[in-house]
C-alpha cells in the first residue's frame, strides 16, 4: 500500500472526529440539563407562585412574551416577505430592505435591549412592560420571520400564480387565494422559529420587560413581566454557589419550550415538502 | 313607437350602466392595486425604519459619554473601573476580542471540516438525519450554555489547568465555539453542496483522489461562502453577552500575559449587561454603557455589510449564498 492510499483511507476517519464532536456536545448539552433537571422539575414547581418559589408566573410570562410578539412580528414580516417577492423582486427597494434586514439579523441582541430600553421605554414612556418587550423582540426576530416567509413564497410555482391570474384574478387575489395558501406551512415553520427565539432570548429582555419578582401576571401591557430566563440569569449569575435545583428546572422548561416548536417547525417543513408534487 | 324607443333608451342606460361599472371597478382595481403595494412598501419599510432609530437613540444616549471622556480615552483607555470614574474600554473590548478570536478559530476547525464530511463522505440520508439536530443546536437559548459551562465545562478547565477558578477567557471561547458552529456548519455545507458535480468528476477524471479534489476543486470553488459564514459567526459571536457573561470570569482588566487565555477576562456585552441595571439613568457610566453598545453596533454592522460585500464580489453565478 502506498503513502497516497493509506491517506485516501485515513481522511474519512479524521474528518468524521469533528462531526463526532459536535453530536457528543449536542448529547452532553442534553443530558446535562434533563438527568439533572428531571429530578428538579415537579408538576407542584410548575404551578407554584413565583412568590413561593414555584416557576408559574414565569411560564405563563414567557409565553405571554413569545406570543404577542408573534402576533406584531408575523405581519410585518410576512408583508415585508410578500412586497419582496411579489412586487419588487429586484432593483433598489429590494436591495436596500434586504440590506437592512442583514444588518438587523446581526444587530447585537444586548443593542436590541438597550434601544428598546431608551426607545420604547424612555422615549415612547412605554416603561418597563410587557409591550416594550413585544415591540423590541419584534424587531429582533423579523429578519428571522422575513427569510423564512421569502423562501416559503419562493417555492410556490409559477404555474399556480399564472392559473389564477389567466382566470381573471387580480394581482391581490392572487396572492391571497393561491400564494398564501400555498405557502402556508412554510410561512408557519418562520413564526414558529421566531417564538423558539424568542422564548430563549435573556440579552434583549433585561431591561426592556422582566422583573425578577412581581405580584401574580401582568393586569394589562403596561405591567413587566417574569419570564424563565431572566429567573435563570439571576438564579445563576447573583447567586451562585446555592443549590440549582430551581434552576435545572426552569433550564428543563425552557429547554423543552425551545426542543418542542423547533421540532414542529421541522416537522410541518418535512410534511410539507413531502406533500408538494407540483 | 313609443314602446321600441322606451327599450332603445333602456338598452341605451344599460350600457352606459355597464360602461360606468366596468369603469368603476376598474378604476377600483387599480386604486386597491396602488393601495396594497403601498401598504406591504411602509411595512416592508420597518426594517430600515428601526435600523435608523436604533443608530440615533443608542448613539444619542451615548454621546455625552464620548463628550466627556473623549473618544480616544474610551477606546484605549486601560482601566474600567466606574466606581473610580474610569471608563476606559480597552480590556472590555480585548477580552471580547480574544474570546471571539479563540472561538472562531476552534469553531472553523470543527465547522468547516464537519461540513466537508456531511457533504463529501456521508450518504445524503445520514446527512440529512444530522443537519436537524445541528440546527436545533444553534437554537438552544444563550442562558443554557452560560449554565453548561458554568456548571460542566469551568470545572473540567479548572481541572485541567490545576486553576483554583474554572471561569477564563478559554472557558468562554470553548462554549462560544459550540454556539457557532452551527452557523458556519450550515451555511459551509450548502455552499459545498452547490459545488457543481462537473467540477468533481472532472477532477476525479483527471486522477486526483478524493481528498485531492476537495482540496484543490471543491473548497477554492465554495471559499466566499465559507468566509462568509465564517464572518457571520464572527458577528454572532462578538454580541453574546449571557453566556460569556456567566463563564469568562468578569474581571475588567487587560490579561497579563496579554495572550493569556486562562486568565479572567470582562467582555463588552457582558459589561452593558451586568452594570445597566444598577446604573442611575443619564449617569456618565449609563451613557458610557450606551457607548460601549454603539461601538458594539458598529463593529457587527461593518462585519455584516464585508461580508456582504466580499460574497457580492467573488460571485461568479456558481455560488449562491
Amino acid at each position: 500500500m502506498n503513502v497516497k492510499n493509506i491517506r485516501q483511507k485515513a481522511v474519512p476517519f479524521l474528518l468524521a472526529i469533528p462531526v463526532v464532536i459536535v453530536i457528543f456536545v449536542f448529547i452532553a448539552v442534553f443530558l446535562f440539563i434533563v438527568t439533572n433537571g428531571a429530578g428538579a422539575i415537579s408538576w407542584e414547581l410548575m404551578t407554584t407562585s413565583v412568590l413561593e418559589g414555584g416557576i408559574y408566573e414565569a411560564i405563563v410570562g414567557t409565553f405571554l412574551l413569545l406570543g404577542g410578539t408573534i402576533l406584531i412580528a408575523t405581519p410585518i414580516g410576512l408583508a415585508t416577505a410578500i412586497y419582496l417577492v411579489e412586487y419588487a423582486p429586484k432593483g433598489r427597494a429590494n436591495r436596500i430592505i434586504t440590506q437592512a434586514l442583514n444588518n438587523l439579523a446581526g444587530v447585537p441582541s444586548i443593542v436590541f435591549g438597550l434601544f428598546g430600553y431608551a426607545f420604547f421605554a424612555i422615549f415612547l414612556g412605554f416603561g418597563v412592560s410587557l409591550l416594550t418587550g413585544w415591540l423590541t423582540l419584534t424587531f429582533m426576530v423579523l429578519p428571522i420571520i422575513v427569510r423564512g416567509s421569502q423562501e416559503a413564497l419562493l417555492m410556490v410555482p409559477a404555474s399556480f400564480k399564472e392559473a389564477a391570474l389567466a382566470l381573471g384574478a387580480t394581482k391581490w387575489e392572487t396572492i391571497r387565494t393561491v400564494v398564501l395558501p400555498t405557502a402556508a406551512p412554510g410561512l408557519a415553520t418562520s413564526s414558529i422559529l421566531g417564538m423558539s427565539r424568542v422564548a430563549g432570548e435573556t440579552a434583549a429582555i433585561l431591561f426592556t420587560c422582566s422583573v425578577f419578582l412581581t405580584r401574580g401576571n401582568p393586569h394589562t401591557i403596561f405591567d413587566p413581566v417574569i419570564l424563565l430566563t431572566y429567573q435563570l440569569f439571576v438564579e445563576l449569575v447573583t447567586s451562585p454557589g446555592a443549590t440549582y435545583d430551581r434552576a435545572y428546572a426552569m433550564a428543563i422548561v425552557l429547554l423543552m419550550i425551545v426542543v418542542v416548536l423547533n421540532m414542529v417547525g421541522y416537522i410541518i417543513r418535512v410534511l410539507y415538502r413531502k406533500r408538494m408534487k407540483w | 313607437m313609443l314602446k321600441r324607443d322606451e327599450s332603445k333608451f333602456q338598452k341605451f342606460l344599460n350600457g352606459l350602466k355597464d360602461n360606468f361599472s366596468s369603469f368603476i371597478s376598474k378604476m377600483r382595481q387599480i386604486r386597491e392595486k396602488e393601495k396594497e403595494e403601498i401598504a406591504l412598501f411602509i411595512l416592508a419599510c420597518s426594517s430600515i425604519l428601526i435600523l435608523f432609530l436604533i443608530t440615533v437613540f443608542v448613539f444619542q444616549a451615548a454621546l455625552p459619554a464620548f463628550k466627556e471622556i473623549g473618544v480616544l480615552d474610551f477606546l484605549f483607555g486601560k482601566s474600567w473601573s466606574p466606581g473610580y470614574g474610569r471608563y476606559g474600554a480597552a480590556p472590555l473590548f480585548f477580552g471580547s476580542f480574544m474570546i471571539v478570536f479563540g472561538s472562531v478559530i476552534l469553531a472553523v476547525a470543527i465547522g468547516v471540516f464537519a461540513a466537508i464530511f456531511l457533504v463529501e463522505y456521508l450518504p445524503r440520508g445520514t446527512a440529512d438525519f444530522i443537519k436537524p439536530f445541528i440546527e436545533l443546536l444553534a437554537g438552544i437559548p444563550s442562558i443554557i450554555w452560560g449554565f453548561f459551562g458554568l456548571v460542566f465545562v469551568a470545572p473540567r478547565v479548572a481541572d485541567f489547568f490545576d486553576l483554583p477558578v474554572g471561569r477564563t477567557a478559554l472557558t468562554a471561547a470553548i462554549v462560544l465555539s459550540f454556539m457557532i458552529v452551527p452557523t458556519i456548519v450550515s451555511i459551509s455545507s450548502e455552499v459545498i453542496e452547490a459545488v457543481p458535480q462537473q467540477y468533481r468528476r472532472a477532477s476525479m477524471a483527471l486522477g486526483a483522489t478524493k481528498w485531492q479534489t476537495i482540496r484543490g476543486v471543491v473548497l477554492p470553488t465554495a471559499k466566499p461562502g465559507i468566509v462568509a459564514s465564517i464572518m457571520l459567526a464572527f458577528g454572532r459571536a462578538i454580541g453574546e453577552t449571557i453566556a460569556v457573561l456567566m463563564i469568562a470570569g468578569s474581571v475588567p482588566l487587560l490579561p497579563s500575559p496579554f495572550y493569556d487565555y486562562l486568565d479572567p477576562v470582562l467582555p463588552a456585552t457582558a459589561t452593558i449587561a451586568t452594570e445597566m441595571g444598577e446604573t442611575p439613568a443619564y449617569s456618565l457610566h449609563w451613557h458610557a454603557l450606551f457607548a460601549l453598545g454603539i461601538m458594539l453596533f458598529i463593529i457587527t454592522f461593518v462585519v455584516n455589510t464585508a461580508a456582504d460585500i466580499y460574497v457580492r464580489r467573488t460571485k461568479r453565478g456558481v455560488i449562491m449564498v
